[in-house]
């Protein structure tokens, strides 16, 4: 009997162990270590010189980055050995999502990209470092960047947030169907009649599409601020609290330049639009030469350029003569999350990034423009043309912009889902224009008070 | 047998138990720490203003009384309970049937019950469901095939928002394999001689089904219908993969609804509320099929 009880005690002990073994293990693979589980050692200055330092970074985007960063990492671990990386790529759409997940938990990467729409939310909550420190002490140096650009990442007096790159809203578009169609390349101070009827003239002309996208989609609610800033208003009001613009006449004429683009189809439908979108940047229409414009970021071309390496910019159109709805963004940033026990060294990591000219000749300008003035006229040298494109209209939209919106309030997500389902009702003809902006108020206005 | 002294045998009776304890103490962590404590803050978090980013905060009965003038609620309600009421009967007919073709002894049924057990055990992963996005979907295979019949679909199944519950539907049908293993398991309980008295007696095929077979196996669909209900209101991966919520909201199941308020809108406290009024509805449920068991069901009792 006696051994029979040690028996089976002895097996718990070796099924717990495995359990726990087990459990760690998955654990620390799944979410890319937590950094309470790397070296743990205090940050005394020198000593982490030397000792060997595992640093989280978690950035988003397409396979080209996921590469070439890969190799960033690699070039710098070379550089110094005793720092090394442990890197979680993922797609947009969700990144931020992970990220909130990994503040509960108090998990966050050491180092994280960040865009303009989430910095406010979480240095509201205190997951991001302040990082004025360093950059008064030059650890990051910034002295060769636009200080307007770097305050953009200023929430609260606090510097939570390092914008890596410069970039601008454009139409991106296809010059070979431009030219199959005998349609004229769009110059700066279009119309959106004139869009409209390139898109339309487009599709007549080749049976392709004259608008690569749907307009309800993950990027609805920039394009409507745009829209909304040629007439001096915005999506949200200064405070966030409510809506920027109090007639619905701009929510109904927006829409309808996109119903009358569906009718003509000079756009495909939604359903179209959902599966190609599901296949990843490469395979959108306007670069697979199906469609001639669609709304983006000024560096898609540089993105999408291993698929199609000829596609140009141009400025959104802008219905009026006088206000400059354009606007120059922070592409993206870099923080350092409060609970990283190596501040320091990803401090580090950050300056060469922004200012190592061997590491930006392999970024190639792919997240954005770089923002410090010696990289960028260092680069002039080795710039792809497609490069040279997109820092020409950076520097042609600084030229001709206002003031970027400030970033967007909390709820911002889910007014965005909302305004999409509205677009959708009027495009699938369940509801009039008309319906659909008195509902969207309705709705935004919930959401926003309910957030506040 | 040595006999026992009534002390003795108390004491050995609370070493055994101790015993016990031990082997299941990796099972019972688990239990405790992913289980049972998560769903008591969960709980507390639904009373709470939580966004995962900020310090909860007591907000009482607000957030289950926002769910009565929430649109999204009532549609991820209706959505999930037609998915759920179609789906399960549906299910259930074909596992049915197909068991009892394959209750026969004809050679080679083994292969027949493997194949037709696959699907359920692949069925609910992301890779099948973005196989049946791809069918379904536009310029998909069905629209193809149907395109080469000359029948040209102006808007694909999952871009149509009457039809896409249809396609999600079928995958969950396609998953039968194992409630028809239940089945089986059942029909083979049945006592031949009740067959051959029925025979005897000159029952047509059909009477012998209500009469006998219907019955004998009520407690396995009973057992069925429980499962399947309870899986069907957790329907998740398939609506997030195949339409995320789909055309006009009309795939937006519960989960997924649930799933977008947590960590899509930062809404955390919301969506445990809504998590415990799924329990809720899903215990209302159970708790009506076990109530009318008594009426239907056919426990034999020796």
């Amino acid at each position: 009997m006696k051994a029979n009880r040690l028996c089976s005690f002895v097996l718990a002990g070796v099924i717990l162990a495995a359990g726990m073994t087990g459990c760690s293990g998955s654990g620390a693979s799944s979410s890319g270590a937590s950094v309470n589980s790397s070296s743990g050692d205090s940050s005394a200055a020198t000593e982490a010189d030397k000792s060997p330092v595992t640093l989280n970074i978690a950035w988003w985007g397409s396979q080209t980055r996921n590469t070439y960063t890969q190799k960033l990492l690699d070039m710098y671990h070379q550089k110094y050995p005793n720092i090394s990386f442990t890197g979680t790529p993922s797609g947009y759409d969700s990144y931020e999502q992970k990220l909130s997940t990994q503040a509960a938990g108090n998990e966050l990467p050491d180092i994280m990209q960040m865009d303009y729409t989430f910095i406010s939310e979480f240095t509201k909550n205190g997951s991001l470092a302040d990082l004025s420190s360093y950059v008064s002490d030059k650890t990051i140096d910034l002295s060769n960047a636009d200080q307007s650009l770097v305050d953009s990442g200023k929430i609260n007096g606090k510097l939570s947030a390092i914008v890596i790159a410069e970039t601008a809203p454009t139409v991106a578009y296809n010059p070979d169907v431009l030219k199959d169609a005998g349609v004229a390349e769009p110059t700066d101070g279009w119309t959106w009649d004139d869009l409209l009827n390139d898109c339309i003239a487009i599709h007549k002309k080749t049976q392709g599409f004259g608008f690569g996208t749907t307009i309800p989609s993950n990027s609805v609610d920039w394009i409507f601020n745009y829209y909304l800033r040629q007439y001096g208003k915005s999506l949200y009001d200064s405070e966030g609290k409510t809506l920027g613009y109090s007639d619905d006449k701009y929510f109904i004429d927006f829409i309808n330049q996109f119903k009358k683009m569906q009718d003509e189809k000079a756009e495909p439908t939604v359903d179209e639009y959902t599966q190609i979108n599901a296949r990843g940047k490469e395979q959108s229409l306007v670069v697979q030469g199906k469609a001639g414009f669609m709304f983006e970021w000024a560096n898609y071309p540089t993105i999408v350029t291993s698929a199609n390496p000829n596609l140009k910019l141009v400025t959104m159109p802008n219905n009026s003569k006088t206000i400059k709805a354009m606007y120059l963004k922070p592409s993206m940033f870099f923080s350092i999350s409060n609970n990283s026990k190596h501040k320091k060294e990803s401090a580090e990591f950050i300056n060469w990034f922004l200012n190592d000219i061997e590491a930006n000749k392999v970024i190639n300008a792919e997240r954005g423009v770089p923002i410090s003035s010696t990289i960028r006229d260092e680069m002039k040298t080795s710039l792809t043309a497609q490069n040279k494109a997109e820092f020409k209209y950076i520097d042609e939209v600084s030229k001709n912009s206002s003031q970027v919106s400030p970033p967007d309030p909390a709820g911002s997500a889910e007014i965005r889902t909302k305004l999409n389902d509205e677009f959708d009702a009027v495009l699938y003809g369940k509801k009039t224009e008309k319906q659909a902006a008195a509902d969207f108020r309705k709705e935004s206005d919930e959401v926003l008070s309910r957030n506040s | 047998m040595k006999s026992l002294t009534k002390k003795a045998f108390q004491s050995k009776r609370s070493k055994d138990n101790a015993t016990g304890y031990v082997l299941i103490a990796p099972w019972l962590i688990g239990f405790f720490l992913m289980f049972l404590i998560p769903m008591v803050i969960s709980l507390y978090l639904s009373f709470t203003n939580y966004t995962m980013l900020n310090v909860p905060k007591w907000i009482g009965l607000k957030n289950y009384s926002r769910m009565l003038t929430d649109k999204d609620f009532w549609q991820s309600l209706k959505v999930t309970f037609s998915y759920t009421f179609i789906l399960v009967p549906l299910r259930l007919a074909f596992a049915l049937a197909v068991a009892m073709i394959l209750n026969t002894k004809h050679k080679g049924l083994g292969v027949y019950r493997a194949v037709y057990y696959i699907p359920s055990i692949i069925g609910g992963s992301i890779a099948v469901s973005i196989i049946w996005k791809e069918i379904f979907g536009n310029n998909g295979v069905l629209m193809s095939l149907l395109g080469a019949f000359g029948v040209h679909q102006k808007v694909s199944v999952l871009g149509n928002p009457h039809t896409a519950i249809w396609a999600i539907i079928s995958l969950g049908v396609w998953q039968f394999g194992s409630s028809m293993l239940i089945f089986l398991a059942a029909l083979k309980q049945i006592p031949a001689t009740y067959y051959e008295a029925a025979k005897i007696d000159g029952a047509g095929p059909f009477c012998i089904f209500r009469k006998i077979t219907l019955p004998m196996i009520t407690p396995v669909i009973f057992f069925n219908l429980v499962l399947q209900l309870i899986n069907g209101f957790k329907v998740f991966t398939e609506g997030y993969i195949i339409t995320d919520g789909g055309p006009m909201n009309s795939t937006l199941f519960y989960v997924l609804n649930l799933y977008r308020r947590a960590f899509t809108y930062f809404d955390m406290g919301y969506s445990c509320a809504l998590a415990w009024i799924l329990i809720l509805i899903m215990g209302i449920f159970t708790a009506i099929l076990f109530k009318t068991q008594d009426s239907w069901v056919y426990y034999e009792k020796k």
